[in-house]
């Protein structure tokens, strides 16, 4: 590819995203976990639907998806029923939250856990744990980002510098504006998401069949290649119950940037009115996964699948879309990437620095703000630029982890029995049949590793809860007043 | 305290819970079995039908949900 314009196009939405993102911050001082952590709780229902959908949707729907499409079949779906079901919980969840947060003044998910628990470890254990799976996502999101720069410039930025970019123009919007810059371009990369991945997918749907309806390339596959069509995918490895179980145990997965999200908005019922048209947001997943079918008979021999769409388009769209698609992939990176790194660094610092080293709530602040940088630059980018190999495998085990804080959460919303010390011996068991699960033996009897750590985990937490002490009775109520407004039900009696 | 937990208090809070466990049993086994055919409707495979259907039916049941949740006044 010789033009100059997709690189062009793609640098100048990096340059409308830093601009965006240095002007959220609008005069205000951003010294304090209020506003650089969670926006001085401000956000309204249109830029939280789209800080939520952009946030979900990273570079796997323009580059993971379509490959799935074009290596399994439709078992890609999955994903799009998973994030639909994610807005069913925060549709719930998300206005308790808010409320946890804005009476009792968390601004991190583990700084709730820590309090529902009277627990500072659990909340440092819950922080330093969660920051696996979140690093690792932002690892990959990045790696993503730096592809996009090296395939734009016909490579001329190798990785290690599209790393380095990329990062360094994340590092100063998230510094300047924190929690705000990620609302406002979010909504800058929501936007542009929407509209590339349909431009993208209408004119490839075009080149490929002479229309604009999908149907001519569903019924070539239907024809040709009907094992596509259906589970268990071409690959043969997609059975109901490894659809089912990914299902379940992503939707309990209760990442903390998703919490900061609910707790950056301006009221409970925002919350809910923005998780109500969340799931509208992912039809921008059916075009791309189309241009993944279109593959299949155009690009047989491709070695990356997840490189379907950008070969597609370098071969038959015009350089414009080329850009276009570039920028939109990038956006999906660092819309991705953006929400854990500020996660990571939010959560690090209230929850493990702040108990540990006895600071204030203004110094804490300041070093949220300031421990991106070591993030972003010690951490994130030597691994981008390493591209380990045990980096899916680490994110797997990490996301696999985030279910098991499962008992945190139902000690918070549902039983008021549950103790800390129940919690605890839940996520250790369950962390360690799903590391096991993962690395040892991979998902048996096609049951995701997650849920067979959640069979675990569950029963154990009950019990172990019911055999300790539980929380101060007054904590317990003050979290159930939210959590039940009309009061609890016993059962049995 | 060990047999108290929360559950729904009205019979729209019941329906509410009811078409949640509904909707996430449309999306998963043994239902999405029975869509599991390689027949197109529309011009979309069956199971992409379904996928947006019950997407789209998430909506419809989170709308209906804010109905109850803002006249009962329980946030």
């Amino acid at each position: 590819m010789n033009s100059p314009w997709p690189l062009l196009i793609t640098l100048v939405y990096v340059a409308i995203a830093m601009l965006i993102g240095l002007r959220a911050r609008a005069g205000r001082s951003m010294n304090s976990l209020e506003e650089w952590g969670v926006a001085g709780r401000s956000m309204g229902p249109v830029t939280l639907y789209l800080l939520i959908a952009a946030g979900s949707v990273s570079a796997y729907t323009f580059m993971g998806a379509p490959g799935w499409a074009y290596s399994k079949g439709i078992a890609v779906f999955y994903v799009a029923i998973y994030l639909a079901y994610l807005a069913l919980v925060a549709w719930y969840f998300g206005p308790k939250v808010w409320q946890f947060g804005e009476q009792f003044g968390h601004v991190t998910q583990a700084s709730a856990i820590s309090d529902r628990y009277q627990s500072p470890a659990l909340g440092a254990l819950a922080a330093l744990v969660m920051a696996i799976g979140s690093i690792a996502y932002a690892v990959l999101q990045t790696i993503g980002s730096a592809y996009i720069l090296f395939v734009m410039s016909g490579g001329l930025i190798p990785i290690w510098l599209g790393v380095v970019l990329v990062l360094a123009c994340i590092a100063v919007y998230l510094y300047a504006s924190g929690q705000r810059a990620i609302g406002r371009t979010n909504a800058f990369q929501g936007v542009l998401m929407l509209i590339v991945a349909w431009a993208v997918g209408l004119w490839a749907v075009h080149s490929a069949t002479g229309g604009l309806s999908f149907a001519g390339v569903f019924e070539r596959v239907q024809a040709e290649h009907s094992e596509f069509l259906t589970l268990p995918g071409a690959g043969g490895d997609m059975s109901f119950s490894f659809w089912t179980t990914s299902i379940i145990v992503s939707m309990f997965s209760f990442m903390p940037p998703v919490w900061t999200q609910w707790m950056s908005a301006s009221s409970a019922r925002t919350i809910r009115r923005s998780a109500t048209w969340l799931p509208t947001y992912y039809v921008v997943i059916l075009p791309m996964v189309v241009v993944g079918f279109i593959g299949i008979f155009t690009l047989p021999e491709l070695s990356r699948a997840d490189t379907v769409v950008l070969e597609y388009a370098m071969q038959h769209l015009p350089v414009v879309l080329v850009g276009l698609l570039g920028a939109g992939t990038l956006a999906a990176s660092m819309s991705s990437s953006e929400p854990f790194i500020h996660s990571v660094s939010l959560s690090f610092s209230k929850d493990v620095l702040q108990p540990v080293l006895k600071l204030s709530d203004a110094v804490t602040g300041k070093l949220a703000r300031l421990l991106i940088l070591p993030i972003m630059f010690l951490v994130i980018a030597p691994l981008a630029i390493a591209e380990p190999g045990s980096l899916v495998m680490i994110l797997l085990v990490g996301l696999g982890f985030a279910s098991q804080v499962l008992p945190a959460f139902i000690g918070m919303f549902f039983w008021p029995r549950a103790s800390r010390l129940g919690v605890m011996a839940g996520i250790v068991v369950g962390f360690l049949i799903t590391t096991a699960l993962t690395t040892l033996w991979p998902h048996p009897m096609g049951i995701h590793a997650g849920f067979w750590g959640l069979m675990l985990n569950l029963p154990i937490f009950i019990a172990i809860s019911l055999m300790t002490p539980a929380t101060n009775a007054e904590v317990v109520e003050r979290f159930f007043r939210i959590a039940a407004p009309r009061g609890l039900t016993r059962i049995g009696q | 305290m060990r047999r108290l937990i929360v559950l729904p208090t009205s019979r729209a809070g019941w329906g509410l819970l009811i078409a949640f466990v509904a909707l996430v049993m449309a999306g998963t086994w043994p239902v999405i079995g029975l869509v599991n055919r390689a027949t197109l409707v529309l011009g979309l495979p069956l199971m992409v039908v379904w996928s947006y259907l019950v997407i789209f039916a998430c909506v419809v049941v989170m709308l209906i949900g804010n109905r109850i949740v803002e006249r009962d006044d329980h946030e």
